[in-house]
């Protein structure tokens, strides 16, 4: 019996020659049911046509490298099966709403300058000695911000909301998860210092809840849960007189 | 973005018309408080729109408000995080409590426009 294939179809952009993308089609064994898309693109590269680029690490799920358009949908290539897909082609094109390097690869300096302007990091007043101890945190306090630690920053989510793809000045899902992560984190102390970032204009009050950031993210955070709270907690601070705690 | 991208995905679209269904039912508030505004002048004054475009024009905001209202207060055990005893409670929860008081602010407005009508 012959060997079952697929078609993939890659979008293809080299910035020195073409004036905008295009897609090109290969013929790839799928020879084990677990194989996923990111391994079509490797045999591609391996045993096709060596200049396909592309960006790729961990092949777990883990390192957030791989996303890309998979039939329209922003998916980590590391896990999104062939067999999903099969015998039908399968269309890969960089992911939407950022603009694109080469091949498959996207400039994600928008997204990285966002993300260092919440201060995804811990933030205290005043650091104490190393001597004085750990700050301890009970599971209560874990599962605050648990969720929203999760995220691997893949940018599917920004891929898939189109407020951003419309405006990218807005400020966006992760990054918006990722600054709840810290502000609900008992350790933390810099809310004051994200606050300016999440509660303007193109911060979370640009979100207008399409809600497919959620939809999409492969780890089950929930960046749109993240814009909401967000946004009752900057209008609590500001209509309550106890709200404008540190 | 391409201007056809609310089409490319069953959510877009249904996020497109959540949002639109804010115009036609503005249409109709606009419209009700004039008749409002007319009813201060008595009975004569009062002279609700009748015709049958604009009952079935009400029929169809009716149906985006309802649509608008159930997305919305589904949306609600997303946004509200409450706490008993430093205990969370299910977003399930929440969202009953939503329909639960639309149910009853509904039954009372419902009581009192039948009521005084009589």
């Amino acid at each position: 019996m012959a060997a079952k294939r697929i078609t993939i179809q890659a979008t293809r952009f080299d910035p020195d020659k073409d004036e905008k993308p295009r897609l090109q089609s290969y013929d790839v064994p799928f020879a084990d049911e677990s194989m996923v898309v990111l391994d079509a693109l490797n045999y591609i590269k391996g045993h096709v046509d060596g200049s396909l680029s592309y960006r790729w690490s961990c092949r777990m799920g883990i390192c957030g490298s791989c996303g890309m358009m998979v039939d329209g949908v922003p998916k980590l290539t590391c896990n999104a099966f062939l067999r999903d897909y099969w015998p039908k082609p399968i269309t890969v094109q960089p992911l939407n709403n950022f603009p694109i390097i080469r091949d498959l690869i996207i400039d994600m300096d928008d997204f990285m300058e966002k993300l260092k302007s919440i201060k995804p990091w811990i933030i205290r007043k005043q650091e104490l000695p190393l001597g004085a101890g750990e700050h301890r945190q009970f599971t209560p306090q874990i599962d605050e911000f648990r969720q929203f630690s999760q995220c691997i920053n893949c940018m599917l989510c920004y891929a898939a909301c189109p407020v951003y793809g419309l405006n990218d000045g807005f400020l966006g899902p992760a990054a918006t998860a990722l600054a709840r992560r810290y502000n609900l984190d008992s350790r933390d102390e810099g809310l004051k210092q994200r606050l300016p970032m999440l509660a303007e204009a193109e911060g979370v009050w640009e979100c207008s809840f399409v809600g497919e950031c959620s939809v999409v993210c492969p780890k089950g955070v929930d960046p749109a849960k993240a814009i909401q709270q967000t946004k009752l907690d900057t209008t609590m601070r500001f209509v309550l007189p106890y709200g404008n705690r540190d | 973005m391409p201007r056809g991208w609310w089409t490319r995905r069953a959510n877009y679209f249904w996020y497109i018309v959540r949002e639109f269904t804010s115009l036609p039912l503005a249409v109709w508030l606009l419209r009700f408080l004039v008749e409002v505004q007319r009813a201060q002048s008595g009975p004569k004054g009062y002279a609700p729109h009748s015709s049958t475009a604009f009952v079935i024009f009400s029929v169809i905001c009716l149906g985006f408000a309802l649509y608008h209202s159930i997305t919305f207060l589904s949306l609600a055990g997303v946004i509200l995080h409450f706490k008993v005893l430093d205990r969370p409670i299910p977003s399930r929860l929440v969202v009953l409590s939503q329909f639960g008081a639309w149910a009853a602010i509904s039954a009372v407005i419902a009581f009192v426009l039948i009521y005084f009508a009589r």
